[in-house]
């Protein structure tokens, strides 16, 4: 009897909210697979495990199963996701670095990230340059001012943290030498033996070396302020060739840690989709396990994901051809 | 101080049932995923690791460790009793455990490979724990011109370890190499050899690459011949404990060896850079080229089962410590627990070593502890363990290849993997047919890649002055002494056979 009050109860609260009518109608008794575009481990495996553990309670009856699709830098996972069907059972997330990838046209690449349908975002992932303590150097000026070129450890040749590299030293002649082929926390490694003097990357997984006085941030490639008392690399730029290089770079990484579908989704699918990724967002014990994690959060929703990578695809001709030499040098 | 924090932490393991009780879950799946051929400690870590998420930091980390820590202890199971290794690392094991159970003493094999790899984990455990001080001013003085040169240091291995002919191990060393440097060009980012296929963007995987040439040749040719391995060794049905005794206390015969190798390869675990797989070779090769009787390796000699076996269990500690300490991790393995670490909130860096020092001792003594409920568990279902020598051929064969074909494709869910590891096999197959060696092989494709990326670096960094610093012209002279050492010795045959 209590089950059956109960049970009323509850199906008059659900219907009481037009989405979550639909969404019961769609998603119940389905499973989900959420690919994450790297192997086991790590930020977005993080970012893309706590969202789908969290996202099943505003997707009633659903079971999301998440699937590591590894390789060639995120490419590999981003053509699983835009080749699945358009029914919103497979969605997931990769990096914004792909946006590079797609304007460069390279190859393997089988998507269209214009047309992908945007579900959100959980994060910013803030670009930072970090200067080695044991190098001498107390600021970016005093970098601008060097005589010689100044070391830059960077990941590979052709990856994002490279091309990022080298449109800093494009957009604001930075007398720079880039050591690629660095992994990980390889680059803080060569800075902590003097080999090398700074580097580019996210905050987020600069921030111990930060901590440990290992470094300091000295310049921030995001136009935000999630880096309180860092400069902007954007008021260093002179002209617009600068600025729009370094637009391009500040609006990858406030798009994020995003989690997107298929095109052609259905509108009240993605909606749906949507409307559960945004309240996902808000829910205290949500943001208590990601503070628990250490990942930050500043989520936005799938209109505006969209809307900025439509933005950051826009490029004309002129940045497009710095970036492939931005890419190859 | 350091001494009290160790101390409780091992107290802390060893009292704690709920740890205890993960410890030992995870050593269970670790026998499994080491004795499965093919499956090994990087795959159970991807396998493993989503069952970790959500669990408090420690619990898991000593969880996944437990499991990594033992995959390759009883992963000299199947590489001693069927030649099917189940990772690089322990297919340095095979060279002579498996000729051993050729030659009837398979027991023997086995008993000498948990006596090393416990004495391997402890010896490492101990080195580490010891050197905790002066970690970080040993790990920061190699850079990527100490890594080029212990990499060719260890490609000048191939000659002692091409058996009969030289010529033939640069072939299949060379060919390694060439396979090593399919991927993405590291000077341009451009596509090298990899025929526009995404999936070998990331490079040839090197599972398996380790899997064609071992495990697939093995299983061809047992199809061919239809015989089991050890069927024509004089105990046919059961194997003794003496024969594990035996085994064991060869080790104990070559503790001078087993030490040497724990302190080299714990030290070569501790250089983020080199990987663990290239710790096990070098290892190996130490073992074969300090012998007093070099010829006998690759036919049954026992102390290459002990040398490859206390380096495989000896360098995880050391692999450990920098990815704790500096968020870089010492082998392979090590990358992926580097991510499950993130995963549990545990952020490696400096701070480890100040703020969690607690940490840092319960994880060193989990390897330990799990290594030992390991062994003990392997030794005590050692005769049933090695009755898999007389599996009957229909039976072993499909089994061997299946697991074999499920490690090469869930490492990266790529099904060309497939196609890749029949090509490859193949090859491997002619290899073993011609009396070819294949070790060179895995030596080349393992340090071939570190080879390129370190020397790339180093020129970038110094040009070519990187030769000129002290460890650089230490390695330098210790590359020239090993091919002085090798010539020297095939013009001087007799010399150093004392034992005959």
């Amino acid at each position: 009897m209590l089950k059956r009050v109960l049970s009323m109860a509850l199906g008059l609260a659900i219907s009481c909210s037009p989405a979550y009518a639909a969404d019961s109608e769609m998603f119940k008794g389905k499973t989900i697979t959420y690919i994450i575009a790297t192997g086991p481990g790590g930020g977005y495996d993080s970012y893309g495990r706590l969202l789908s553990r969290f996202l099943q309670k505003y997707l009633p009856g659903t079971r999301i199963l998440v699937k590591n699709v590894p390789g060639a830098g995120h490419i590999v996972g981003a053509n699983t996701i835009y080749a699945a069907r358009p029914d919103g059972l497979t969605f997931g997330t990769f990096n914004t670095g792909l946006i590079y990838d797609q304007l460069l046209q390279r190859g393997g690449v089988k998507f269209d990230l214009s047309k992908f349908g945007y579900i959100g975002k959980a994060s910013n992932d803030t670009r930072a340059l970090v200067i080695s303590t044991k190098s001498g150097l107390h600021s970016f000026d005093e970098v601008l001012k060097s005589k010689t070129p100044v070391k830059f450890a960077a990941s590979g040749i052709g990856s994002a943290a490279y091309i990022e590299t080298r449109i800093l030293q494009n957009a604001l002649n930075v007398p720079i030498q880039i050591v690629p082929g660095f992994d990980g926390n390889e680059g803080e490694m060569s800075m902590l033996r003097n080999e090398v003097v700074a580097e580019v990357g996210t905050a987020n997984s600069l921030e111990p070396f930060v901590k440990n006085r290992g470094g300091f941030f000295a310049l921030a490639l995001t136009d935000s302020d999630s880096l309180p008392g860092v400069p902007k690399a954007m008021t260093y730029a002179k002209d617009e060739r600068a600025k729009r290089l370094l637009n391009l770079v500040s609006t990858l990484s406030l798009i994020g840690r995003l989690t997107a579908g298929p095109p052609g989704m259905p509108p009240a699918t993605l909606a749906v989709l949507r409307e559960a990724f945004t309240a996902t967002m808000k829910d205290p014990a949500y943001i208590a396990e990601a503070k628990r994690l250490g990942l930050p959060l500043d989520p936005a929703s799938g209109d505006k994901v969209e809307a900025m990578v439509k933005q950051a695809l826009a490029q004309p001709p002129e940045t497009i051809a710095e970036l492939k030499r931005a890419a190859s040098q | 101080m350091d001494f009290a924090v160790a101390v409780s932490s091992l107290v802390g393991i060893l009292t704690s049932p709920y740890l205890l009780g993960l410890m030992m879950i995870g050593v269970l799946v670790g026998i499994f995923m080491g004795i499965a051929p093919g499956v090994g400690g990087k795959l159970g870590l991807v396998l493993l690791i989503p069952f970790v998420y959500g669990m408090d930091p420690l619990a898991g980390a000593v969880f996944l460790l437990s499991m990594h820590a033992v995959v390759h202890t009883a992963g000299a199971v199947t590489s001693i009793l069927i030649g099917v290794p189940g990772e690089g690392a322990t297919a340095a094991t095979v060279l002579d455990g498996f000729a051993m159970t050729k030659n009837g003493e398979p027991g023997r094999a086995l008993g000498a490979s948990f006596g090393a790899s416990l004495a391997g984990s402890i010896a490492g455990a101990v080195f580490l724990g010891a050197s905790l001080g002066i970690l970080e001013p040993v790990i920061l003085s190699f850079s990527p011109a100490e890594f080029f040169l212990l990499a060719i240091l260890g490609i000048t291995f191939i000659a002692t370890l091409s058996g009969k002919s030289v010529i033939k191990g640069l072939v299949v060393g060379l060919f390694g190499l060439m396979i090593s440097f399919v991927g993405l060009d590291p000077s341009t980012g451009s596509e090298r050899f990899t025929g526009g296929q995404l999936f070998l963007w990331d490079g040839v995987d090197i599972i398996t690459a380790i899997l064609a040439m071992f495990a697939i040749p093995e299983m061809i040719s047992l199809g061919v011949t239809r015989q089991t391995y050890a069927s024509d060794a004089p105990t046919t049905q059961h194997i003794r404990y003496d024969q594990v005794r035996q085994g064991l206390w060869d080790v104990v015969r070559h503790r001078w060896l087993v030490l040497r190798v724990s302190l080299l390869v714990a030290a070569i675990g501790v250089i983020p850079g080199l990987g663990g797989d290239a710790a096990s070779w070098i290892a190996y090769g130490h073992t074969v080229q300090s012998s007093k009787h070099p010829e006998r390796f690759g036919k049954g000699e026992v102390a290459g089962v002990i040398g490859a076996e206390t380096g495989t269990c000896a360098k995880e500690g050391g692999s450990l410590l920098p990815t704790l300490f500096f968020g870089v991790p010492g082998s392979s393995g090590m990358a992926i627990m580097l991510g499950a670490f993130l995963m549990l909130g545990l952020q490696p860096g400096p701070a480890m070593l100040t703020e969690h020092l607690n940490i840092v001792w319960s994880l060193i003594w989990s390897l330990m502890v799990a290594n030992i409920i390991c062994v003990a568990i392997l030794l005590a279902a050692a005769p049933w363990i090695s009755r898999l020598a007389y599996v009957k051929t229909s039976l072993m064969v499909p089994i061997v290849l299946l697991f074999a074909i499920l490690g090469s494709y869930l490492g990266h869910n790529a099904w060309q993997n497939l196609v890749l590891i029949i090509f490859l096999g193949g090859l491997g197959y002619l290899l073993k047919r011609h009396d070819w060696p294949r070790a060179p092989f895995v030596i080349g494709v393992i340090l071939g890649k570190i080879a390129e990326d370190s020397l790339l670096k180093a020129m970038a960094i110094w040009g070519y002055s990187f030769f000129l610093r002290p460890i650089s012209l230490v390695l330098i002279a210790m590359i020239i002494g090993s091919i002085v050492f090798y010539i020297w010795r095939q013009r001087n045959p007799r010399v150093g056979i004392v034992h005959g």
